[in-house]
Order: C-alpha cells, then structure tokens, then sequence
C-alpha cells in the first residue's frame, strides 16, 4: 500500500527516504524530489558513501518529461518530440492544442506540463504506467505539499499502479505552487491538500501516517508553531525530541533599535516574508520560501501586518500566509524572536540587559 | 532479443525490415546480396560505432544507398525539391529488462509501444545552407557531401542514447578478418578485455608503465650518457631518449592473446576463428545479449567445423545469433528453420518447414541445401547421370547449357522429393522435378505432391510402358543400334546391360558424343518447360 507521510518540520523527512534507499540497495528506486537544491541533497545523502545503489534522483518535471511525456508524446500529436522544459514561457490564455504545451522549439511550458503529461499518459492507454512500473519498483516523492493541480491526477495514476509510491511532505509547509492558474484541483490547494490525501485514503489508494515528532525545535517553539493553524484542521500536537541545550530559549520580541544588536549576540537566522519587508533594517534577511529546509539555532522574523495581527490576538493564520510564518518559525532549533516595537503578551521582551 | 530490424537507405537496401528468430538466424544468399551489410547494420543499430570509433566520425558517402544518391541527385538537376537521403535503421526489441524497459516508447516508424533504438543519419539542420552552397555549386561530383551529416542514436523513448546499454552487448565474430598489425582485431580486443575487472585493468596498467620506466633507467642509460658526451654540439640542451609513456602506448596495444605458445595472430585462421567464438561463448549472457558471427567455416576444415558449430548451437538461447554462411553443412546443422534468406533486397524466412524435415536435413548435413536455397529455377534429377542426360538434351534444344540460362541442375541422390519440394513451395521457388517412375503412372506420381505443385512447381516423370528409368528410355527412345553408336559400344555389347553397369560413364558419353541423340518424351517435356 502506498504511503504519505505528514510529518512536521524537522521531523526527518528527507532522513527518511535516504535510510529507506539505503535499506535495500538491490531495489529499483526513484526519488522525486521538488526544488533543485532538495535533489542535490537527496543524491547527495542517499550516494555518501555507496557505490552500488540503484536508487536514481531526479525532479518532478524530469520525472513527468522524461518517464510520461517523451516516450508517448506521437500518440497525442504525431511527428512531435520534446527538447526540453521552458520554464517562464506562458502561451497566452488562448491558445490550444500543442501550442498550449509546447513552444516552437519543441520544449514544453512549466505552466502546463503536468496536464500535458496526464493527456499524454492518457493516450497511451496504460502503457506509460506499464513501462515505468517494469522500471521501477519504489517512487519516492519529496516535499509532496508542493504538488497540486494535475500533479495530482498523474499521483493518482500512480497510486493505482503496482509500483509502491511513498510520499513525505508538510502540508504547513505548502508555499510553492507549481500550477497556479489552472483550476484543477483547486479545492486542495496548499495546507486543503490533506482533503485529497484523505479521498484517497477513502478510496483505499493510500494510507496517510503522521508524524509529530520534530527533532529541530525544542517544545516552547513547537508549541508555538502549533497555534498558527486552525485546530480544526485536524493536526497533531508537535512533539519535540530535541535534547534542549541553550542558555537562550523560547519566543521573544525585540525592538527595531535592538535588532541588530540581538542578530550579532546570538548569530541569529534574519527571516522576512518578502523583499518589500523589514528594510528599514540593515539585516542578512531571507525570503521565507528560499529558508525552507534550513535549520538555524536562532532565528529573528521580521513580521509582516498580518502576522503582527496574529501575535496580538492569536487568532490563527490560514493560507499562504500561515505556511510562510510557520516555516520561519520552525526554522530555530532554541530561539524565535519577532521584531517588534509593541509589547505582545506572553512573549519576553528581549533587552541586552536581559541575561538569562 | 530483436524482433524487428528495419533498414533504409544504408548501402544495399532501400527498405528492409528482418523479423528474426529470437534464437537462431542463419543469412544466406548470393554474394553482394547483403548477408554482411545486414550483420554491420545490426552491430550499428546497437552500438553506432564502427570498428570502435563513433560512426559520426566515420560517416561515408557509400553508406548510403546508391540508388537512392541517383535519383535524389537526378531528381535535384531536374529542379526536384525532395529532402536528401537518409540512412535510418531500427531495432525493435522485445524484452521486460528493467534496463531496456528505459528505451521504450513509440518513436519508429511503426509508431509500435516496444523498447527499441533508433539510428538515424541525416543532413544536420545546422548545415542546411551549406548544404544548398555545395548543391548548387557548378561543377560538383554526384556524391553526398557527409560532411553536413549527423548521426542521431535515440531510444524509442526518444532520449538520446549514452553508451552501450546493459542488456545490449554484442560481440561481433569476423572470421574473415585479416590479420592486423595488432594481431587483434577490434572486435576480438573488445571480448577479451571484457573479462577484465577495472582493478585489474589498472594493475596491468601500471606495472606496464613501470616496466617501461624501467626499461628508461636500465637499458637507455649508457646510451644516454654517451649521447650526452658526444652529442653537445647538437643543441644547447642535453639530449636522450626515453620510452614513450603517453596513452597511445598503452599496454592494451602491446598486449596480445596466445594459444599454447603460438601468439594469436601466428595461430591458424582456423583456429583463430574457433577461439573466437569460444571466447565470445564465455562471455556471461548479462554483457553478450547478441552474437554476430561472419561466415564461421572460413579456414576451417569439415571436423573443425563440426566442432565449432557444435558450440555454436551451445550458444543459442542464452544469446540471439545471427550468422552469415555459404555453407550447406552450417546451414543443415542449425536447422533449415533459422534461414533467412536475402535476394534482390527482399528477405524470406521459412517459418512454416515442418519439424520432420528441419530434423531431416540436420541428419543429412551434407547435402548441398544452399544450392536448393539460392537457385533461381531449380530442376531436380535423380542422379549425376540424369543431370548429364538434361544437360545435353537441354543444350540440344536450346543451344546453351541450363547453367548458362539460369537454370541450376541438382542431382536428388537419394533425397526425398517431397522434402525438396517443401522447401522450393515455401521459398516460391520455379522447380521441375523430372524423375524415375518407379513403374507407377506419372498422374499417380503428381498426385502424391500435388499441394507442393504451382504453375511454377512441376513433377515430370516418363511413361512407365517406356521404362522405368532413364536407361531403357533412351534405349526406347534412340533404338539399340544408335544407342550403340552414340555410346561407342563394341558390336557384342548390349547397350541396356552396358549402361546398367556403366550408369554415369554412360551418360558422359551421350553428353559428349557428335552423334544425334534423341531425348525420351518426359524429358523433352521437361525442356519445354523451361522455356
């Protein structure tokens, strides 16, 4: 039966695929991983040290280019061959047929791929699956939250395949969206993703394992990251297995004036949400997207209104905006601090003073 | 194992397509028929090189075929537009390998859902207008120029294939090779370095080079002292040699194969070619899918033969081989069933030949089947005194001999009619069978084949009131005094008891004699025939 497992930040997910790849060498292994710098990790962890495995690496618009498109693509359009991915190209709302997918060059638009990789799979009448099931036994996708859209439909050609497909994510950590115009699937954007996986599971596809256990943030920052959601979402309370070893831990706030000098006491990791944030402030910030997989013993966020709203009234976040502000937070191993020149009840306001 | 070969436009063939045996494939056919061309475009499909290079690098204006370069290039002069020739070879695999599952896909021709290899040579888009420079330019020669060629080598997924595929290996066996300089040839080279692990490769490898640089400080180094006494007034710096340790130098050059203590390239060529698939043999089923051999009996005698074909039948099943031989005995041996057979750029396979006859030429491997095979119209006769009677009866009528119009004379020497005629039926071959009539009547004797028979396929035999050989019909036919004459029998002798003792000096004599000789009825009918 496949598998998605739902597991928190720093719950070792990427741990998890490289000890199931490593477990059993002789297996025929993809791993889809999402952004390029998780590929290179994933073939980096997964080939330290052996020689011999077989597990491949590859990103999911390869996957779908590669294993889906190419083979099959003359059952659809006849006489046409892919060269490649045109990743920013967009053809324009009207266009149709083969110019909807792909440019004159033969390369296919990001924009579409999936849903032209799912009419291609559709052409060849179950020979696509057929093939990739004789090539692989084992399909690991990484950081599944990012997939939506008609991704879903090929996961679900996958899912009722022979081939065993093993998927890791975090829903709350759903900021990338690889299609955002089509309105397939729309309903399970982001963080609603968990209503697909729940559909699945009804359709007895799927079986869906959480795991609340993170081993990055100590339980103070786990705690905290769990009032971000709505509770009826349905998430488990984080549980935190991190042995707590730092004199500086817990939520804080500190003053625009204090900032810099908090970032130089403790080396802290400077998150904002966008470029447009915290620039009055002479900081190393990130955008929180690109901090995604990163860990930091500390971490500053310089918070946006929305999220200044939340620290005063602790009412939960939804959308895009919770994902961007829960990933930042769990980014700290010890310590959050949120830039601010209001008090926020609950949290220690931080003074060079303040020696803990 | 290859289910489909599709060959246009490379040398021979305009368009061919091979459905092989997934065992055994025997190609037989006439010289500069294609047997060898077959076998290249094979190795070529699965490797794209040529003798170890990148066929890219080797194109050449001959590959392609010549009758397609003259009508593209008279068509070109009569103001045609039509695209240059291509050379295009595919090979449609069968197999569930997960290795060779990664090469499917529908990109061939037939549009087929099969793994596959696409090897395709075409006039590269980058050169297009250097292409149309060199085509309208006064002057020039009606070849193509290649120079603007590319070589494309993609599976049927579409991906351009890297290297040579596990599950893919070849090893190609020329039997006819000459020697090389090497001693080796490449494809010889190729199979014994593939018993090498690469530690082991690298440990030759070094103490190669430390034999050489052995070689620098004993030997070199009293002759490079006295050329640095003697030779300063050569060049302001000292002089001396030293062994060359570049990459060309490479132990793998220097490095040859021996047989008891001969060298190999000393050995026999016979037995050169029974090492050669011996070690092609032991190469594991998992680097050697395919087993390309070339004309096995070359320099071999009938009981080395034997022997190698013997091993060669060993091969089959692990391995899909595909050998070209002018040789019946190859050709009984491993089964009549396995022939494909080339002919004016068609290739026929005998899939339909009963078991019981396969089994029947496998006991008699002697006989000379290929001639059955490859005659354009066959007449079939009971014996060499049948064949030499035909021959002067045919000459007689039509002022050549059959050999001279086409016509291959094969004695059946005791092999059954009916077997042979399976044979021509299935391969569509013209065929008069003219033979003795065993005292039954012709019409019977029909009867007996007639699903074998066409308006092609003919059984002749002579009227049993005449006869019931050859002898008493010419007597009959000639009367016992012109017999006489014709054989130049003493006056006491009896022509019947004569030429029942003397069967082929008999029929010599009527071959050669000046005299008039007048043909029994059914052989005249059998000339006619063939007209």
């Amino acid at each position: 039966m496949s598998t998605v497992v739902l597991a928190v930040a720093g719950g070792h997910k990427t741990q998890s695929i490289v000890d199931a790849c490593q477990s059993d060498e002789s297996k025929k292994v993809l791993v889809v991983g999402y952004t390029i710098s998780s590929q290179e990790e994933l073939a980096r962890r997964i080939h330290q040290g052996r020689v011999r495995t077989h597990a491949e690496v590859t990103g999911w618009f390869s996957f779908l280019m590669q294993h889906l498109i190419r083979p099959y693509l003359p059952l659809l359009y006849p006489g046409t061959h892919l060269t490649g991915l045109n990743f920013d190209g967009d053809p324009g709302r009207y266009a149709t047929g083969l110019a909807r997918f792909m440019d004159h060059d033969g390369r296919a638009y990001k924009l579409h791929i999936a849903k032209l990789a799912y009419e291609v799979m559709k052409a060849s009448q179950g020979a696509a699956m057929d093939r990739l099931g004789r090539i692989y036994e084992e399909i690991f996708i990484d950081e599944v939250q990012d997939l939506g859209g008609w991704d879903l439909e090929i996961i679900e050609a996958l899912l009722t395949s022979p081939i065993q497909v093993t998927m890791v994510g975090d829903l709350r950590q759903a900021l990338l969206d690889t299609e955002a115009r089509d309105p397939k699937n729309s309903g399970f954007r982001g963080e609603k993703l968990i209503n697909w996986f729940l559909a699945m599971e009804n359709k007895n596809l799927l079986k869906i394992e959480h795991r609340p256990t993170t081993y990055r943030c100590n339980q103070a920052i786990a705690k905290f990251s769990d009032t971000i959601f709505e509770p009826t979402l349905g998430y488990q309370a984080t549980q935190s297995a991190s042995p707590e070893s730092h004199s500086h831990s817990g939520i804080f706030t500190v003053s625009e004036e204090l900032a810099a000098q908090y970032q130089a006491t403790f080396n802290a990791l400077c998150l904002r949400h966008s470029v447009s944030s915290g620039r009055a402030l002479q900081l190393p910030f990130l955008n929180f997207g690109v901090a995604k997989g990163k860990t930091a013993p500390h971490v500053l966020i310089y918070p946006t209104q929305t999220i200044r709203t939340f620290l005063a009234t602790r009412t939960p976040l939804d959308g895009r905006a919770a994902c961007g502000l829960y990933i930042a937070v769990t980014r700290a191993q010890h310590s959050v601090a949120f830039v601010t020149n209001q008090p926020v009840q609950g949290l220690t306001d931080w003074h060079d003073d303040v020696r803990e | 194992m290859i289910k489909r070969v599709t060959i246009r436009g490379y040398r021979i063939f305009r368009d061919l397509t091979v459905t092989p045996d997934p065992e055994v494939n025997i190609i037989v056919g006439d010289n500069e028929s294609g047997k060898s061309t077959l076998l290249e475009a094979v190795a070529l499909g699965l490797t794209a090189h040529v003798d170890g290079r990148w066929a890219g690098e080797e194109l050449n204006p001959y590959w392609f075929n010549q009758e397609l370069v003259r009508d593209y290039f008279a068509g070109y002069a009569n103001g045609c537009t039509e695209p240059p020739p291509e050379i295009e070879i595919e090979l449609y695999l069968d197999s569930t390998a997960s290795e060779l599952q990664r090469m499917r896909g529908v990109h061939n021709r037939l549009g087929e859902d099969c793994p596959g290899v696409k090897f395709r040579i075409s006039l590269d888009p980058d050169y297009s207008a250097e292409f149309d420079d060199y085509m309208s330019s006064p002057g020039r020669p009606d070849i193509l120029p290649t120079e603007y060629f590319s070589v494309s080598w993609r599976d049927f997924g579409d991906a351009p294939m890297q290297r040579q595929v596990k599950g893919l290996g070849v090893s190609f066996i020329d039997s006819r090779t000459l020697r090389s300089k090497a001693g080796v040839d490449y494809h010889t080279r190729q199979i014994l370095s593939s018993f090498l692990e690469p530690k082991q490769r690298a440990a030759i490898s070094v103490a190669y080079r430390m034999s050489r640089h052995d070689m620098t400080t004993s030997a070199l180094t009293d002759l490079n002292e006295r050329i640095a006494t003697e030779g300063e007034s050569l060049h302001d710096r000292q002089i001396g040699l030293t062994m060359d340790q570049s990459a060309r130098a490479s132990w793998e050059s220097d490095v040859i194969p021996q047989v008891g203590d001969t060298p190999f390239a000393m050995a026999g060529q016979g037995q050169q070619a029974a090492i050669k698939v011996a070690l092609a043999m032991r190469r594991s089923s998992t680097v050697t899918s395919f087993v390309l051999i070339e004309e096995p009996e070359t320099h071999l005698s009938y009981s080395s033969l034997q022997r190698l074909v013997g091993r060669i039948k060993k091969l089959a099943g692990a391995q899909q081989l595909f050998i070209t031989t002018h040789s019946s005995f190859v050709l009984n041996r491993l089964g009549l069933d396995k022939l494909l057979l080339l002919r004016g750029n068609q290739i026929c396979r005998i899939t339909d030949l009963s078991q019981d006859t396969v089994g029947y030429f496998k006991h008699l491997s002697g006989y000379d089947s290929l001639r059955l095979v490859l005659a354009n119209r066959l007449v079939l006769v009971e014996g060499p005194s049948d064949e030499m009677v035909f021959r002067r009866g045919y000459y007689d009528a039509r002022q050549v001999y059959p050999e001279d119009a086409g016509i291959d004379v094969v004695s059946m020497n005791g092999l059954s009619y009916r077997r042979a005629l399976e044979l021509c039926a299935l391969l569509d071959r013209d065929a008069v069978v003219i033979r003795d009539n065993d005292n039954i009547a012709p019409a019977e004797l029909v009867d007996d084949v007639s699903d074998l028979l066409s308006e092609q396929r003919h059984l002749i035999a002579g009227d049993p009131a005449a006869g019931t050989t050859l002898e008493p019909q010419l007597i009959r036919a000639n009367g016992v005094a012109a017999m006489s004459k014709i054989l130049s029998l003493r006056a006491q002798d009896d022509p019947m008891t004569w030429m029942h003792n003397h069967k082929s000096e008999g029929a010599l004599r009527v071959l050669m004699t000046g005299e008039d000789v007048k043909m029994p009825q059914y052989l005249s009918d059998a000339i006619a025939l063939l007209s």
